[in-house]
């Protein structure tokens, strides 16, 4: 009896184990619009209101929290943000009168015309759940075809930008966070520096990586990252459209035995702490 | 554990409480530089007071649902968590709960052990960008705090499915002990039930 017992308990582990090693191989080789998808796509519509529900319920309970932690960082963070104001005040006014002269001003205007940012429809939506792994960066929100979202919008906070929709249903999408270990954004340095591709760096969700394709020019700290934003002649373009803030270079590791020069960059959204994020739609980046 | 369709409905909606909290809870709460992660915790309860199968089940079940909520590649955290389940029912079964600080201990032991599966499968299945070693950190901070959760949760989850336990302490102490070793039956069989704790 006892035998009997184990055998079975061994079949149904090894059944388990066999069924998780199909689902894996067959979500990584099928395409995006396959059956598997499409099925994780379907259970996931079902759920979703559950899960918008769940998590508007928990929002108190989430604020609350959110509440003592920023308390608790304001408290050591007071006196260095007021020096802070202060250095930036005085930087401001000096960056205006430079601006003033040069005749920056009017051309600021022309240059958020150029970004191509006024053609995209904004379309606000609430963060409603989040993946639990480093090895995996995403929150689901409570957006979605509904709303005109579709799949590769890009994704901003006011302060910048933090990933791209991979996957939409009727009412929420599944944002891929620029954190996460599959995305890649091609960037440039703001003012004509040289471009680069800015992925995430596993386990540190607070630093992103630049890899150099124009390596002729140099990189220092300071430095602004905004997204590239190209399209080919061939007709190939990017999936971020320009001119979109991501992150400032904060460290430069020269390469020496390094086959290329490491540049750390924090990213300007707080990716960790997500609440409200607006989606680009309607752009041409499908 | 005997699994009644009333028991299965009471395991399908902890399941889907616990992955309801994780996704739409703690996962929105960083702490330490990592978040907590409930789905082991309860899993493991689960595969305590059920046995390996349930444990394995439980494991399965969680994990296909949160990578339906949330998008990952389905079966990785799944065979994750199906780890952690079934350790942790075959620890019940060889061994007994012989102080309340077990479970939180075991707990805490095979969240880090399913964060470090996770881990593993990632990385076996090909990750392009760098890897920082802080990624260590979420295996220490998850079984870290995995200990805490489960000083609320099993004796929670426990509650729960109290009516499924063969030997529960609440119904009967004296059956409580070497007794309860023997093999069960059922519809996962009769698993040997909570003892002495």
């Amino acid at each position: 009896m006892y035998r009997k017992q184990v055998r079975r308990r061994r079949a149904i582990l090894v059944v388990l184990v066999v069924a998780c090693l199909m689902l894996i191989s067959i979500s990584i080789s099928e395409a995006d619009d396959g059956p598997l998808h499409s099925i994780q796509r379907g259970v996931s519509s079902v759920l979703s209101p559950v899960g918008e529900g769940a998590s508007r319920a928990l929002k108190p309970a989430r604020d609350l929290i959110d509440w003592f932690d920023e308390t608790w960082e304001a408290r050591g963070e007071n006196g260095e943000l007021r020096g802070q104001v202060a250095e930036l005040r005085t930087e401001l006014l000096a960056a205006e009168t430079a601006a003033e002269r040069a005749g920056y001003a009017d051309e600021l205007g022309e240059l958020i015309d150029a970004s191509g940012l006024g053609g995209y429809e904004p379309v606000d939506a609430t963060v409603i759940g989040r993946s639990f792994s480093v090895w995996y960066e995403s929150v689901r929100i409570d957006a979605g075809g509904s709303d005109g979202i579709d799949r590769n919008d890009s994704v901003i906070t006011e302060d910048g930008l933090i990933g791209r929709v991979s996957q939409v249903t009727g009412g929420t999408s599944e944002v891929t966070l620029i954190t996460d270990s599959s995305s890649a954004v091609t960037a440039r340095v703001a003012g004509g520096g040289p471009e680069g591709l800015v992925s995430g760096v596993v386990g540190d969700p607070g630093r992103l990586d630049l890899s150099l394709i124009q390596g002729a020019k140099e990189v220092k700290d300071g430095d602004r990252l905004v997204t590239a934003g190209f399209t080919t002649e061939g007709g190939l373009s990017s999936r971020f459209p320009g001119d979109i803030p991501i992150g400032e270079v904060v460290e430069t590791i020269p390469a020496e035995q390094e086959q290329r020069e490491q540049v750390n960059v924090e990213p300007f959204a707080d990716l960790a702490d997500l609440t409200t994020v607006t989606v680009l739609t309607g752009g041409d980046d499908g | 554990m005997i699994v009644t369709p009333l028991i299965l409905v009471r395991l399908a909606l902890i399941v889907l409480a616990a992955v309801l909290l994780q996704v739409g809870f703690f996962s929105q709460v960083p702490l330490l530089g990592s978040v907590a992660n409930l789905l082991p915790v309860v899993v493991v309860a689960l595969g305590l007071l059920g046995g390996a199968v349930s444990g394995a089940v439980a494991g399965f079940a969680t994990g296909l649902l949160v990578d339906a909520m949330i998008g990952g590649t389905p079966g990785v955290a799944s065979l994750a968590l199906m780890a952690a389940g079934y350790l942790a029912g075959r620890w019940r079964e060889g061994y007994d709960i012989v102080s309340s600080l077990v479970p939180p201990l075991l707990t805490g032991a095979l969240t880090a052990l399913a964060a470090l599966i996770y881990a593993a499968l990632s990385l076996t299945l090909g990750i392009e960008a760098p890897v920082s070693v802080l990624a260590l950190r979420e295996v220490v901070v998850q079984g870290l705090l995995g200990v805490l959760l489960a000083i609320p949760v099993f004796p929670l989850v426990r509650r729960i499915v109290r009516p499924a336990l063969v030997d529960d302490p609440g119904h009967s102490r004296a059956g409580a002990g070497a007794g309860d070793r023997a093999p069960g039956r059922g519809t996962f069989g009769m698993m040997r039930g909570q003892g002495s704790h």
